[in-house]
C-alpha cells in the first residue's frame, strides 16, 4: 500500500496517495480545474494544452506545473486560482480562442476563464482543432494508428499520411468522438460515411436493421474472429431467448 | 634541416573543407611525391588531415609541426611554397597579420593564446581518423584509469571536477550519473545529443568532427560510472562529416577492444551506436530526442519524472551533451581537482563557444568560464568588422537573449547572465554592430522557432504565432500602441506554462531585446522609424554627396539598378527603385550611404 499524504488545495486539505496526480486529487475534492487534452478514457495524459496549470509551492519553493500529470511526491500547496495562474490560464485561453474561433466550447471557457486584452491577435479562419491530441490517443490506443500529428511548429496539424486516405482507417469515429470541439468532420448518408477523404459501406444489423458502424470496424474490433451480423442489442436477444428456450422444460 | 619528424597538418573541419582544404591537402601530398620526400623510410613529412583549429574565417589553415609554424588563407598554388619552406624561411603571406604585426607561431596569435583547450586539446592536431594519434596524445588513459575505479570513485572525480552540462543547462554533471547509478533498473542507457541546432553553433559538430575518440572515452567512462551496457549518439542528420568521424572511431574502438564485449578485457561489456536526427532543433530537447531514437514524433513531454529515473524505453538514462563528455577523459585522467582550478566558483572548467557575426575572427574558442564577453569579442574575436560600433551580442541560439554594450564586463557563465535577464546557453554566439535591427533579429528568432517548435503545447506553438504576427507589424510599420505589452505578457506566460525548455525560452529573444532595447521597439511603432535602418518598409537610403567619392561600388552592389552616377560623380539612389536591401551601404566605403526615415 503506497505511502499517504495530505496536502492542500486552495487551503482545503485534501488526502492522498503519493504519486496521484494533482487534478485527480482536486477533483475528488471537488475543486475545478479546467481541462482540455486530459480524457479519463486514457491513462497516460499528453499535458499540451496547458489549460489545467496550477501553482504548487514545496518546501518554500513555487512553480507553475500542470496538474493532469504532476505526481504528488509530498506535502505542498497548490494554488488553483492565485492571479498568476488566472492571468497565465487567460492568456493560454485566448491564444486558443485565436487559433480555433469556430470551436464553441473554447469560447465558452474563455468565457468562464479568461481576461481583456487580446483584440490584437490574429485569428486563423473556420479553424476548430486545438491540437490536444486526443484523437490520436484514441486511434493509437485502438491499435488502428491511421491518424497522427504532423509537421511541427505552427504548421503542425492532425492528419492521415500525406493526407491521403488511410488504409489503416476503419471509419470507427473514436477520433470524432472525443474531440472537445467537434473539429473532426465526417459526413454519412443512409449507405456510407466518409472520414479523413475515405468513404465506407455502412453495416447494418441483419434483425433489426440499426446502424453497427462499418465492415471495417466491426473486423477490427473482432480480430480474427467471426464478423457478426447482427447488432449487440440483438445478439444479447437471441441469447436470452436461446436461454430461455432450453431452460424451459426445467 | 628535414629531420623525419615533421607533420603537416591541414585543417580539415567543415569550414576548411568548403575553402577548398581538400584540394590543398592533396597539392601538398603531390608536391612532397614529386620531391620523394614523402614514403620514404628517412625523410618523413606527412600530410595530417585534422579537424578544425578554430579560425574558420581564415581558412583553409595549414600548420606546421614541430616547428609550430602556421599558414591562413592557403591556396593549392601554394603547396610548393610551403613545401619549400619546411625547412626554409617562412611563407610571409601566408602568416597571420594584425595591427601590422606578423605571427609565425600559433602560440603567439592572440586569437589562440587567450585560450584554454581541454575539449578541443586534440582538435586541429590530430587526425581524427587515426586512434593511434588520439593515443600518442593521451587517449584512453583516462579510461584505463576509470577501469581500476569503482563506479562510485568515478562519480566522485567527476563531482569533484565541478563539471556542468555544457549544452546549456548546467546540471551538475556527478550529480546526474551518481543519480542514475542509484537506480537498480536494467538496462540503463547513456546517450549523447549531437543535436546541436542553434543557429550559427557548430562547438559540438566540431568537436565530434575532430576529436571523436573524446567523445567515445567519455561515455565509455559514463556508462561504467552508471552501470549501462548500451549507448547510442544521437547526431543530426546535416552532420555529415561528424557522423563519418564518430562512425569511424567506433569502427576503430571495437577493433582496438575498447569498445564491445570486453572493454579493455575488463569483463564490461559497452556497444555504441548513432542514430541520425532528422534535424529537427527540438530534437535537442533531452525527452524529445529520446521520443525520436524510440521512433515516435520527436516531442518532449512532461519531465516531473526525470530521465535518469524512466527515460529511452522507460529506463534510467543518462544524456550528456557532446562537449560535456569530452572533457571526461582529462577530467580522470588528470583528476578532477586538476579541472576544477579551471574557471569561477560556480562554473568549472573550460566552454566552447561558436563566435560568428560581425566579428573579425570568426570561429571556435575555448577558454575558461568566466571569461568576459568584451576578452571574447574583442582580444580573441579581434573586435567588430571595419571597427564599426558593437550593438549586441546574441548568446544560447533561440533560447538566448541579445546582450547590450552595458554587460559586456560580465564573467561569462551559467549563472551571471542568467540573473540580468540573458543566458550564457549552449555556447553559440552572433555578435551585431550598430546596423543590426533589434526587433528584426528578435523576428528572425521567433520566425525560426515557429517553424522549430514541436508544436505540442499550446503557449509555445499559438504564443509564437502571435508573437511573431505581432512582431512582422511592428517591422513593417504597423505596430500599435500597447503591443510591447502584450508581447511581454504573452512571453511571461510561455516562460511559465510551456511544456518544455524549448517553450520556455523561446520568448528570450523577444523579452531580452525589448528589456535591453525598449527604445528600438517604441521607435518603430511611434515614429515609424527603424534606428538601425534594416527594416525596407521603415526605411529610405540616401548618398551624403560631399562623402561620397563616386567609386561606383554601390551601385554595382545593387540588385534594383536604383543607383547613378559616373565615375568620380557623386552617385544618386533613385527612391522609386529602391528596394531598400542596405547593399550599398554594406559596400560603400566611405560611409556615404546613410538611412532615413521613410515618409509615410
Amino acid at each position: 500500500m503506497s505511502e499517504k499524504l495530505t496536502i492542500r488545495i486552495d487551503g482545503v486539505e485534501c488526502e492522498c496517495e503519493k504519486g496521484e496526480y494533482i487534478y485527480d486529487v482536486a477533483r475528488r475534492n471537488n475543486i475545478p480545474i479546467p481541462v482540455l487534452c486530459r480524457s479519463d478514457a486514457f491513462s497516460d495524459h499528453r499535458a499540451c494544452c496547458r489549460i489545467c496549470i496550477v501553482e504548487v509551492e514545496e518546501r518554500g519553493k513555487r512553480k507553475v506545473v500542470t496538474s493532469c500529470v504532476y505526481p504528488i511526491s509530498q506535502e505542498c500547496d497548490v494554488y488553483t486560482k492565485s492571479e498568476k495562474i488566472l492571468e497565465e490560464r487567460a492568456v493560454i485561453l485566448s491564444l486558443l480562442a485565436h487559433r480555433a474561433p469556430d470551436a464553441q466550447r473554447i469560447a465558452d471557457m474563455n468565457k468562464a476563464w479568461g481576461r481583456e486584452g487580446f483584440e490584437r491577435l490574429v485569428t486563423i479562419d473556420n479553424e476548430k482543432c486545438i491540437l490536444c491530441g486526443l484523437c490520436v490517443q484514441a486511434c493509437d490506443s485502438l491499435g488502428t494508428g491511421a491518424i497522427s500529428t504532423v509537421l511541427r511548429g505552427t504548421e503542425k496539424k492532425v492528419d492521415t499520411p500525406f493526407d491521403k486516405p488511410s488504409e489503416f482507417c476503419v471509419g470507427c469515429l473514436s477520433c470524432a468522438n472525443v474531440c472537445p470541439t467537434g473539429a473532426i468532420e465526417f459526413s454519412q448518408d443512409e449507405k456510407t460515411r466518409t472520414i479523413w477523404n475515405r468513404t465506407f459501406d455502412l453495416l447494418f444489423c441483419e434483425q433489426c436493421g440499426s446502424l453497427m458502424g462499418t465492415p471495417e470496424s466491426a473486423r477490427h474490433a473482432v480480430g480474427e474472429g467471426e464478423v457478426p451480423t447482427v447488432c449487440d442489442a440483438c445478439r444479447k436477444k437471441k441469447l436470452a431467448d436461446e436461454m430461455m428456450q432450453t431452460y424451459r422444460y426445467v | 634541416m628535414i629531420n623525419g619528424t615533421e607533420k603537416i597538418l591541414v585543417c580539415c573541419g567543415t569550414g576548411c573543407i568548403a575553402n577548398g582544404a581538400l584540394g590543398v591537402a592533396d597539392a601538398i601530398q603531390a608536391e612532397l611525391d614529386a620531391r620523394g620526400l614523402s614514403g620514404d623510410v628517412e625523410v618523413s613529412a606527412q600530410v595530417v588531415r585534422t579537424g578544425c583549429s578554430g579560425e574558420c574565417e581564415q581558412g583553409p589553415i595549414v600548420r606546421f609541426m614541430p616547428r609550430d609554424l602556421m599558414y591562413y588563407r592557403v591556396k593549392e598554388r601554394d603547396a610548393a611554397a610551403i613545401v619549400d619552406s619546411l625547412d626554409g624561411e617562412p611563407v610571409q603571406k601566408l602568416l597571420f597579420k594584425k595591427d601590422g604585426q606578423t605571427y609565425e607561431h600559433m602560440a603567439d596569435n592572440p586569437y589562440y593564446a587567450l585560450q584554454h583547450k581541454v575539449v578541443l586539446k586534440d582538435v586541429g592536431i590530430i587526425d581524427p581518423l587515426s586512434i593511434d594519434d588520439y593515443i600518442a596524445r593521451g587517449g584512453y588513459e583516462g579510461l584505463k584509469k576509470a577501469l581500476a575505479m569503482t563506479p562510485d570513485e568515478i562519480i566522485t572525480e567527476v563531482e569533484k571536477s565541478g563539471l556542468r552540462g555544457k549544452g546549456g543547462a548546467g546540471f551538475p554533471t556527478g550529480r546526474k550519473w551518481r543519480t542514475a547509478a542509484g537506480y537498480d533498473v536494467f538496462p540503463k542507457y547513456i546517450v549523447c545529443n549531437g543535436d546541436e541546432g542553434d543557429p550559427g553553433a557548430f562547438m559540438d559538430g566540431s568537436t565530434m568532427e575532430g576529436s571523436p575518440h573524446a567523445v567515445i572515452e567519455g561515455m565509455i567512462i559514463g556508462a561504467l560510472a552508471i552501470g549501462a551496457e548500451e549507448g547510442v549518439l544521437y547526431i543530426r542528420d546535416e552532420y555529415a562529416l561528424a557522423r563519418d568521424h564518430i562512425q569511424h572511431a567506433i569502427d576503430d574502438a571495437y577493433k582496438a577492444g575498447i569498445l564491445g564485449e570486453s572493454i579493455m578485457g575488463s569483463g564490461h561489456k559497452l556497444d555504441l551506436s548513432i542514430v541520425r536526427g532528422g534535424g529537427a532543433f527540438v530534437c535537442g530537447e533531452s525527452t524529445a530526442l529520446m521520443a525520436s531514437i524510440e521512433g515516435r514524433v520527436g516531442e518532449p513531454r512532461a519531465k516531473y519524472i526525470r530521465s535518469v529515473q524512466r527515460g529511452l524505453f522507460d529506463h534510467p538514462t543518462v544524456l550528456n551533451n557532446v562537449e560535456s563528455l569530452a572533457s571526461i577523459p582529462t577530467i580522470l585522467r588528470d583528476g578532477g581537482e586538476k579541472y576544477a582550478e579551471i574557471g569561477t566558483e560556480g562554473s568549472k572548467g573550460t566552454k566552447v563557444f561558436a563566435m560568428v557575426g560581425k566579428v573579425k575572427h570568426t570561429g571556435l574558442v575555448e577558454v575558461p568560464m568566466g571569461t568576459t564577453l568584451r576578452t571574447l569579442i574583442y582580444d580573441i574575436g579581434g573586435g567588430i568588422i571595419d571597427d564599426r560600433p558593437f550593438k549586441a551580442i546574441q548568446t544560447g541560439g533561440p533560447s538566448g537573449g541579445c546582450i547590450p554594450e552595458s554587460l559586456l564586463d560580465l564573467p561569462v557563465d551559467f549563472d551571471t547572465l542568467t540573473e540580468y535577464g540573458a543566458m550564457m546557453g549552449s555556447g553559440g554566439m552572433i555578435v551585431m554592430d550598430d546596423r543590426s535591427c533589434m526587433v528584426e533579429v528578435a523576428r528572425y528568432y521567433v520566425d525560426f522557432l515557429c517553424e522549430e517548435s514541436c508544436g505540442k503545447c499550446t503557449p509555445c506553438r499559438e504564443g509564437l504565432r502571435q508573437m511573431r504576427a505581432i512582431l512582422t507589424d511592428i517591422c513593417e510599420g504597423r505596430g500599435k500602441p500597447g503591443d510591447i505589452e502584450l508581447l511581454e505578457r504573452i512571453g511571461r506566460t510561455m516562460q511559465d506554462a510551456s511544456l518544455c525548455a524549448l517553450g520556455r525560452t523561446a520568448p528570450n529573444p523577444v523579452m531580452t531585446t525589448i528589456k535591453f532595447f525598449r527604445d528600438e521597439y517604441e521607435a518603430h511603432i511611434e515614429s515609424k522609424e527603424c534606428p538601425a535602418g534594416v527594416c525596407a518598409d521603415l526605411t529610405q537610403f540616401a548618398i551624403k554627396p560631399d562623402a561620397c567619392t563616386g567609386c561606383g561600388l554601390c551601385s554595382r552592389a545593387c540588385p534594383a539598378g536604383a543607383i547613378t552616377g559616373g565615375r568620380k560623380e557623386v552617385h544618386v539612389i533613385d527612391p522609386a527603385k529602391c528596394i531598400a536591401c542596405g547593399s550599398c551601404r554594406e559596400a560603400c566605403r566611405f560611409d556615404a550611404v546613410l538611412t532615413e526615415r521613410r515618409p509615410a
